[in-house]
């Protein structure tokens, strides 16, 4: 376990942990570069994570540390610092009643008018070590009726560069596939010792995993045009302020009458007015109006 | 057809707009209206123009991203542009400019919001009144009991009876059973008061 971070006043030399300026520092940096938000509620947890890369880089100081994140040219520290604050718990077919909402009612609305050989675009924001999008990708293969009708693109992004990599990899333990049916596994998985499986390489290629931070909006940009957007128990990460401006990131990436899906906790009316709640029988997702 | 490898080399390019965002805050276009305003959201000297152009802005969605660059500037001066909207008669307008100043820092918005507690327009009491209740500021407590102790119109001390209540301080009550004997016939006052009662009752 690594040591706690220094503080850079003398007085707080023996005091574990940051100072007050230090802490709040910190955060108002880590929001304005990232998005994500931690309040003196999560002290702690900011603390220990901020000792362990302390530790790990050899600065003495907080300051000496903060200059590192602010002005280190490749941003490496910033980005390995990220992946450390980001909590990426996730499994297949986690809230189910969404995945089943996408392929019961909102992919045939999404349709609607559309002529068969032509583009759905889905995209997983937060994709952590990948559950979710492979998740859409099998309940689609499985249970859309209408897959074989259209082009699917499947797009998912993380700010975290390790957990894209595994994403990528496709490697599960008995924990992340414990709600997938075993015929499911079977189908779609390679087992490659006593503990671990694979995800076929079909669906590994068919999903573009890229590295985006959703506060940035050079790297948001790109993503336009998108019929539904999974974004499930992220922005509880970030603050109001970066709720809503996420929110109106989503707006843009979404083509007129494009679904939002959001986590079991989170609703969009608490964060934007610019989306409509669509209740559907199996869950609510959020609309773009059509203008 | 199914699944199709996705690549982003295939998306769309990003649009770029050329020219001045302060120009493009007219555009006919409303997509170029809502980038216009977001890039005005870095530029505090922005703030006369995003208000000028909120007053009269119609579409929802260029709405939403004139308030929210507002609020990243987060200055008294945008603090002090969006609070005349709050007697506007267009409720999600108003709605919008609650929530944003709610979001913008409470040491920076009270000072400006304050003072209309006292305006004699008691529509603007009551909305002012519901924003100073979200507002983390050490005079939320006292402007609000002040409210509920003076005002005369009974509908802006329910509204502030609501804000104390969701501010959880039990140290109100006395305050809150002084009102019920300001107003004694008016059943929303004895219903309120008692909610308040059994709020606070186990603290």
């Amino acid at each position: 376990m690594a040591a706690p971070p220094r503080t850079d006043s003398s007085a707080h030399d023996d005091v574990p942990g940051l100072s007050p300026a230090d802490y709040e520092a910190f955060c108002i940096f880590l929001r304005e570069r990232t998005g994500l938000s931690f309040t003196e509620a999560k002290r702690y947890y900011v603390d220990r994570r901020v000792g362990e890369r302390m530790a790990a880089v050899g600065t003495e100081t907080f300051r000496e540390y903060l200059n590192l994140l602010r002005f280190q040219a490749s941003g490496e520290e910033l980005q390995l610092l990220v992946n450390r604050m980001t909590v990426n718990e996730t499994y297949f077919f986690r809230e189910k009643y969404q995945l089943d909402c996408l392929v019961n009612s909102a992919l045939d609305e999404v349709v609607q008018g559309r002529r068969p050989g032509e583009r759905v675009r889905i995209w997983s924001a937060g994709c952590a070590t990948g559950e979710e999008p492979y998740s859409i990708a099998i309940m689609l293969l499985e249970h859309w009726r209408k897959v074989d009708d259209y082009d699917i693109e499947l797009y998912a992004s993380d700010i975290d560069s390790h957990v894209l990599a595994r994403a990528r990899e496709g490697i599960y333990e008995e924990r992340s596939l414990h709600a997938l049916p075993r015929d499911l596994v079977t189908k779609y998985f390679t087992q490659i010792d006593d503990h671990r499986w694979q995800i076929m390489e079909e669906l590994r290629e068919s999903i573009d995993f890229s590295l985006v931070n959703l506060a940035d909006p050079r790297q948001v940009a790109p993503f336009r045009d998108f019929d539904v957007i999974f974004c499930r128990n992220l922005l509880i990460y970030f603050d109001e302020l970066g709720r809503r401006q996420a929110a109106s990131m989503f707006y843009d990436a979404l083509s007129p009458c494009g679904f939002i899906a959001l986590g079991h906790s989170e609703s969009m009316s608490r964060m934007s007015s610019l989306f409509v709640p669509r209740r559907f029988p199996d869950a609510i997702l959020y609309q773009k109006p059509r203008t | 057809m199914a699944l199709v490898k996705a690549r982003k080399a295939g998306m769309p390019s990003p649009v770029e707009d050329a020219g001045d965002p302060l120009v493009r805050l007219d555009d006919a276009d409303p997509a170029r209206r809502r980038r216009a305003a977001h890039e005005l959201g870095e530029r505090a000297d922005a703030v006369a123009a995003l208000a000028v152009r909120l007053a009269r802005e119609e579409d929802p969605s260029v709405r939403e991203v004139l308030l929210t660059a507002l609020v990243r500037i987060g200055s008294a001066e945008a603090t002090a542009a969006l609070t005349p909207l709050l007697a506007s008669e267009d409720v999600g307008l108003r709605n919008g400019v609650i929530e944003s100043l709610q979001q913008m820092p409470a040491a920076v918005v009270m000072p400006v919001v304050a003072p209309l507690l006292q305006s004699a327009d008691s529509d603007l009491r009551i909305f002012s009144a519901q924003l100073v209740g979200r507002l983390p500021h050490p005079d939320r407590l006292p402007l609000l009991t002040g409210l509920v102790e003076r005002d005369p119109h009974v509908n802006v001390c329910l509204a502030a009876v609501e804000a104390l209540m969701e501010a959880g301080h039990p140290e109100v009550l006395p305050s809150l059973e002084r009102l019920a004997g300001r107003f004694p016939n008016d059943p929303f006052v004895a219903f309120s008061v008692d909610a308040a009662r059994r709020l606070f009752a186990g603290s």
